[in-house]
Order: C-alpha cells, then sequence, then structure tokens
C-alpha cells in the first residue's frame, strides 16, 4: 500500500525518498520556530517549502498530519477532519513521531497552517464544494487572530479563498467579505494582507468588468513601500488595465512594462497576459512594437494574434484588420481586449493615412478613400474629415484643396534639426537611471554584516600596526 | 390590544400590500400626466413617488426579501425610468444623472431577481450618447465595458458605438446621417447636444487642415443651415477667421518652430543628470 511506503522513517539527510508526512513535520517545526522567535523570514520559508511539497499532497498525509499537528479537541481538528475523507485501516506512524520532536499544540500559526494545507488539497483535488467550506472556516477563524506571523500565512488563505469562489464561478458573493477583511487588515496595520486583498478585490471588480468601482477603490487605498514583488506586480498589471480602459494611455504602458520585468521568469502566464496588453497598449498609442516581443521564450504561440494584428496597423489596411478581427475574435474575446481592438480601427486608418501623405505630394481625396478601403456611404467626405482631423491632432502635415479635392503634403523638415531625438534620448535616459535607482534600493544587505566588516576592518588596522612596528624595528636595526 | 405574531404579520402584509397599491395608482396619475405632457404637475407626481418608494425595503442597496419584492422592484424600475425620459423632456441634465445613477443599480444588480426591462438598452444608448456629447470619452468607455455581449448588437447601442467610432477617425460628417437615423424619440435632446461639440471640433480642424474654403461649403460643413447663423458663429467664436470673396480665410496658427529650444528646461535636465551621476560615484 501508498501509505506504509511513505510512512518509513527518515534513515538519514541523504536519502532520496523521504516522506512527505516527514516533510510537513519538518515544516510545521519550522513554523513553530518562526511563530516562537516572531521572525517573519522563517514563516514566508515554511510557506515556499509547503509549494513545493503542492504536488505531492493526498488526503490521507494531510489528515495523519492533522491529528499530529492539531490537539483532538481544538475545533480546527474536528473541523477539518470531517471534511477530509477517512482512511482505511489508519498505520499509526509510531516509529516516525518518536525521532521527530513534539509540536506545542495549540499555536494559531500551526491551525492556520493546517487550515491552508487542507485547502491547498482540496482546490488541487478539484472538491470544490468542500474546498469553500474549510475557506470560509478558516476567515471565520483569522478573524480573532493579530500577529505579525500569522498574517502571512493569511495573506495566502485570502489568495486561495478567492481562487476557490473564482474556479466556482461565484466570486461576486464574497465582495463583501473582503472588503470587511481589508478593514481589518488596515485596523491591525497588516500591510502584507492590506496589498494582498487590495489586490484580491481589484481582480474581483474587474473581473466583473467594474472599472469604475475598482478606481475607485484603488485612489483612495492607502499607498505604502510594497512587501511582496509578486503583490506588486499584480497590482501594477491590475492598474495597467485600469488606466488603459480610462483613455490613460502613456500610464498604462509604464506600468504594464514594470509589471512584465518585475515578474519571476517562471509566472509565464501572467507575463503573457502582460504582454498582451502592453502590446495593445503601444498599438493605440501608435508605436509598432518590434518583433523580439512577439519572439520571447514560451509566448510565441500565445502572441500570434496580437503578431498578426500588429502587422495589419502597421500597413494600414483595413480590410485586413477586418479579417484578423474575425479570425480571431474568440481569442480576443477571453483577454478581454476586444473592445480595445475595436478602438485600433482609427490607428489603422491614421497609419494608413500617414503612409499616403509621405508616398503621395498630391493625391485626389477619392483615391485617398480608395486606399484606405473607407466603406460608408460618402468616402470622399469622410476621408476629407479624416485628413482634417489627423492633420490637426500632428500625426500627418497635409492642406486641403477642396475645390479641387485633393491633398497636398508638406514635405516634412529632417527630423534631426527638431527636437525628437532630445525627447527619445531623454525618456531613455530616464529608464535606465529609474531601474538604476531601483536596483539599488532593492539590495538587502544582512542586518550583521556591517558588523562584520568592521571587526575585520579592526582586524586589519591591528595587523598594518603590527607590520608598521615590525617595520620600523626592522629599520632601526638597520 | 395583545395581536398574537402571526396578526401582526398579516397587519404588516396588508400595510405593504396598501403601500404598493398606493403607489401603482399614483404611478398611473403619473403615466396620465406625461402623456399630456402636463411637465409641471408631471415633476411634483414623481417626487412624491419617489418618497413613497423609500418605504419599500426590497429596493437597492438593501434588497431585503420582503414578500412582495419582486413586484416592488419591477414597479421601482418603471418609475426610474419613466423619471429618466422625463428629465430629458424637461432638459435638466443634472436630473437625468440622478436618474439614471439610481436606475443603474437596478439594471446591474438584479439580474437574478426580476426579468429584464425592454427600455433597458435604449436608456443606456441614451447616457452613451449623453457622455458622447459632454466630450467624456473615457467614461464612454468604461461604461462599454459594463455592457454584455449581445447588447452591442442592439440598435440604440449599436448607433452611439458607431457614431462614437466615426467621430474616434474623425469622420465627423456621420453626424448628419445619423440624425436622419434616429432609433428612439428621446436621442434628439443630446444629439443636437452633441451637434455643439461636433461643431467645435470641425471647425478646429478645417481651420488647420484648409487654407481657405468657399463660404457655402463652409456652411456646409459646419452643419449651419442659414448663412445669417454662421456668420454669427463667426463673429463671436473664430475671430481669426475672415470672409473675402465668398470665401472664409483660416489663418491658420504658426506653424510649431521645430527649434523651440525652452532654456530652462534644458538647464534642468543637465543639472539632473549631473546630480544623479554624482550620486551614482
Amino acid at each position: 500500500m501508498n501509505e506504509l511506503q511513505k510512512a518509513t522513517p527518515v534513515a538519514a539527510a541523504g536519502t532520496p525518498t523521504v516522506s512527505t508526512l516527514q516533510r510537513m513535520k519538518e515544516i510545521a517545526s519550522v513554523i513553530e520556530a518562526g511563530s516562537l522567535s516572531n521572525d517573519v523570514r522563517r514563516i514566508s520559508r515554511a510557506v515556499r517549502l509547503t509549494i513545493a511539497l503542492r504536488g505531492h499532497l493526498i488526503p490521507q498525509d494531510v489528515s495523519m498530519f492533522l491529528s499530529f499537528a492539531l490537539p483532538a479537541s481544538s475545533d480546527a481538528y474536528s473541523c477539518l477532519s470531517a471534511l477530509l475523507p477517512k482512511k482505511h485501516g489508519m498505520v499509526v506512524d509510531v516509529t516516525a513521531s518518536e525521532s521527530q520532536n513534539s509540536i506545542k499544540h495549540g499555536l494559531p500559526e500551526i491551525e492556520i497552517y493546517c487550515y491552508l494545507l487542507v485547502l491547498i488539497v482540496f482546490i488541487d483535488q478539484k472538491k470544490y464544494d468542500q474546498a469553500k467550506a474549510c475557506a470560509n472556516a478558516s476567515i471565520a477563524r483569522l478573524k480573532n487572530l493579530n500577529s505579525g506571523t500569522v498574517d502571512v500565512l493569511a495573506s495566502r488563505l485570502y489568495i486561495y479563498y478567492s481562487y476557490v469562489y473564482e474556479l466556482t464561478n461565484t466570486l461576486a458573493e464574497i465582495r463583501g467579505n473582503l472588503l470587511g477583511l481589508y478593514r481589518t487588515a488596515t485596523l491591525h496595520r497588516d500591510e502584507l494582507g492590506q496589498e494582498t486583498l487590495l489586490n484580491l478585490l481589484l481582480h474581483n471588480y474587474l473581473h466583473y468588468n467594474l472599472y469604475d468601482q475598482a478606481e475607485k477603490l484603488r485612489s483612495k487605498a492607502p499607498r505604502f513601500e510594497a512587501q511582496s514583488n509578486q503583490q506588486f506586480c499584480r497590482y501594477l498589471f491590475y492598474l495597467g488595465k485600469i488606466r488603459t480602459i480610462q483613455l490613460k494611455y502613456t500610464d498604462a504602458k509604464e506600468s504594464l512594462f514594470h509589471a512584465a520585468q518585475k515578474a519571476p521568469t517562471s509566472a509565464l502566464g501572467f507575463r503573457i497576459q502582460c504582454n498582451k496588453w502592453a502590446i495593445m497598449v503601444r498599438l493605440l498609442l501608435g508605436e509598432i512594437p518590434e518583433r523580439t516581443v512577439f519572439v520571447q521564450q514560451g509566448m510565441k504561440n500565445a502572441l500570434t494574434p496580437y503578431f498578426e494584428l500588429t502587422n495589419t496597423v502597421r500597413v494600414g489596411d483595413l480590410e485586413m484588420f477586418r479579417s484578423v478581427a474575425d479570425k480571431f475574435e474568440t481569442t480576443f474575446r477571453a483577454d478581454r481586449t476586444y473592445n480595445l481592438l475595436v478602438r485600433l480601427r482609427h490607428n489603422v486608418i491614421r497609419s494608413g493615412l500617414r503612409n499616403i501623405s509621405i508616398s503621395y505630394s498630391r493625391i485626389s481625396l477619392s483615391d485617398v478613400a480608395k486606399k484606405l478601403r473607407l466603406d460608408s456611404m460618402d468616402p470622399v467626405a469622410d476621408a476629407e474629415s479624416i485628413v482634417a482631423k489627423a492633420t490637426r491632432d500632428g500625426a500627418i502635415d497635409a492642406t486641403i484643396d477642396h475645390a479641387n479635392g485633393w491633398m497636398v503634403s508638406r514635405r516634412r523638415a529632417d527630423v534631426y534639426s527638431t527636437n525628437e531625438p532630445q525627447l527619445e534620448f531623454k525618456s531613455r535616459i530616464a529608464y535606465c537611471l529609474n531601474m538604476h535607482n531601483e536596483a539599488i534600493k532593492a539590495m538587502r544587505f544582512h542586518p550583521n554584516s556591517h558588523k562584520d566588516r568592521v571587526e575585520k576592518l579592526h582586524d586589519r588596522h591591528q595587523q598594518e600596526e603590527q607590520d608598521k612596528r615590525m617595520a620600523e624595528e626592522d629599520d632601526g636595526d638597520f | 390590544m395583545c395581536s398574537g405574531p402571526k396578526e401582526r404579520q398579516e397587519n404588516q402584509g396588508a400595510t405593504m400590500d396598501s403601500e404598493l397599491e398606493k403607489v401603482t395608482c399614483k404611478f398611473a396619475w403619473f403615466n396620465f400626466a406625461c402623456a399630456r405632457d402636463e411637465l409641471d404637475d408631471s415633476v411634483a407626481l414623481l417626487a412624491e413617488l419617489k418618497v413613497l418608494l423609500t418605504k419599500f425595503g426590497s429596493l437597492p442597496p438593501s434588497f431585503k426579501k420582503t414578500p412582495n419584492a419582486v413586484a416592488e422592484l419591477k414597479l421601482a424600475r418603471t418609475i426610474y425610468e419613466h423619471a429618466v425620459i422625463l428629465s430629458v423632456k424637461i432638459k435638466d441634465q443634472e436630473a437625468f444623472e440622478r436618474n439614471f445613477s439610481q436606475l443603474k443599480a437596478f439594471y446591474m444588480d438584479t439580474c437574478g431577481m426580476i426579468p429584464p426591462s425592454p427600455d433597458e438598452y435604449p436608456i443606456r444608448g441614451l447616457y452613451l450618447l449623453k457622455l458622447l456629447a459632454d466630450n467624456k470619452i473615457a467614461d464612454f468607455h468604461t461604461e462599454l465595458e459594463l455592457l454584455p455581449l449581445e447588447a452591442l448588437n442592439h440598435p440604440c447601442i449599436k448607433y452611439v458605438v458607431e457614431l462614437e467610432q466615426s467621430f474616434m477617425e474623425g469622420a465627423y460628417n456621420q453626424w448628419i446621417n445619423a440624425r436622419e437615423a434616429i432609433p428612439h424619440d428621446t436621442y434628439v435632446y443630446f444629439m443636437d447636444h452633441l451637434a455643439d461639440t461636433v461643431r467645435y471640433e470641425i471647425a478646429d480642424c478645417t481651420g488647420q487642415a484648409y487654407d481657405y474654403l468657399p463660404v457655402k461649403d463652409a456652411k456646409k460643413m459646419l452643419m449651419f443651415t442659414s448663412d445669417k447663423e454662421f456668420l454669427e458663429y463667426i463673429t463671436e467664436e473664430q475671430h481669426e477667421w475672415e470672409i473675402k470673396n465668398c470665401s472664409v480665410l483660416f489663418h491658420m496658427a504658426k506653424p510649431n518652430n521645430h527649434l523651440d529650444l525652452h532654456p530652462f528646461k534644458l538647464m534642468n535636465q543637465a543639472f539632473n543628470y549631473a546630480w544623479e551621476l554624482e550620486q551614482i560615484m
């Protein structure tokens, strides 16, 4: 039986098959140590170890762990073991528990950790109803707790709580709860919790396209130094999305770029989404993203529709644009970028017009309408208005001769004699400086390292003095 | 007098039913007044109706589950829809916004509880048109995101969305075609309001794109029907335009001096760079 195999005790550190249960017990002892010494970093380490263990968790192991970690009389134990499936013929893991230190029962962190474990197991096994019950119970339990070490586990719990509801398509139900939790976290000055909950709330609103409410929340929420890089990336992504819908494309581009860069390389799905939105925003701003953006590792297939879209915008052909939009409609709708796509139509026309204006010094408006493939009742009048607006917006430099019905392009002055190169350089320099400053801020020195340095310095001084004295003595002898 | 709980409940039910009846009755009066275009009476009746509606517990945001909840929600929604249409008739934009924001709560949050209203999409299209007329394009798009997929096929919504698209591209002349094909009577007011916004844009564009235009064509482009209005417009709004020999001369703004140096900006930038470099050293 699997369980017997997994229940073999740990022989030596070098054994390749350390049972899952052993690992869980080790993690529990790390949590215990962390909570006793109030060291948040140990708890985070424990969480990371758990996530690494995630693929191997099965309900039977978890229920054995529960009986080990929680006192049988606690509410948590009764609640959780009621949810877990009962084992057939439980093998008491006597040998293993002897070699392990006993855990202090009653630590709140251990309880919350157990809730977290059970929730993860249910989600991975797709047992969403039980997962929901577990999540609700854990949130109720969390209401009474308030300590820094619990907060790390609590924020993980919030994430999975929201995830469970998202998987069952009932996100709207928990909005009130999340808002209440956010209030509590703010009152407890739990910054990690605040960050996590704000992101979860924004995710909730954006899931239902409630951009207005999301922006209202975001603008009023207190801002502080980011505690977790991943939460910061998520925040930037949501901010970018909101700004895109509000037509503030420059801000959106910055946020989305930052999010895509700061994200860890393993978060491929997230980076793909960031890139998709970043490409759309750049197209809406009138820039054409370079080819290298589309061939990044692992993203080529996902970004193919966007690549074809970029091509049509670059060429400026409305027919091609319409056919690409129809061909990939389902992808765009799934990514929720379809509304942005519709806005791109005017960019396609603009770039087509720009090509025409550069290539022709004088061209009749009916030819312009034909080239742009405008389909409406009166394409020539449309073309005339479009050219007028493009001139006003500064996209092209032309005059219209109404009597003869043609458009005359003015030859543009040499680009290098204008301000443009300087502005381009300025933005690049600002970007590099920004990156440099952020890198410096992000460097974290070990808090005791400066003591070592002082000691080394002291040693070096002593050494130097000794050398000097010896040298003087040598001189004296000389 | 001790009335048992059941009797009390029945009494409550009876009072609620009578509340519902009162409101329904008054609403019928309100409809009558609206149909006869007695705007003052309608406004007064509407105010009374709104006060009565506060007695219903089942309305947003409380959404209590009362026995008459469905009927109450439906009635309240219809009242607000008529309020919106009335505010268009009396040309009160603030009242329109207020009533619509209350109505929006019904549209957004009562999806499962009552069947959708037939007037929902025309009224939402009307609000979109108002945003367009006020040139609030960001709000327009945010509002558009809230609409479900099938809404975009509805003629009223499609009308406004296509109008916005053509304006983004610059085909302002589409306004004239759109004016002919209005999908709903209430849209007339905002379309005329939109005409002013559009006219301002067209004037700006033509001023920059043309050196001169014959008066007849300029008049048609700016959508004026009579010469007198056109001349008034020029004298009041566009002081730089001149009329000579039956054509309008646009004295375009001087072309951008590309060699504009902005000395202070450059100095500031140079100082910033020096400071940053010093920090790195």
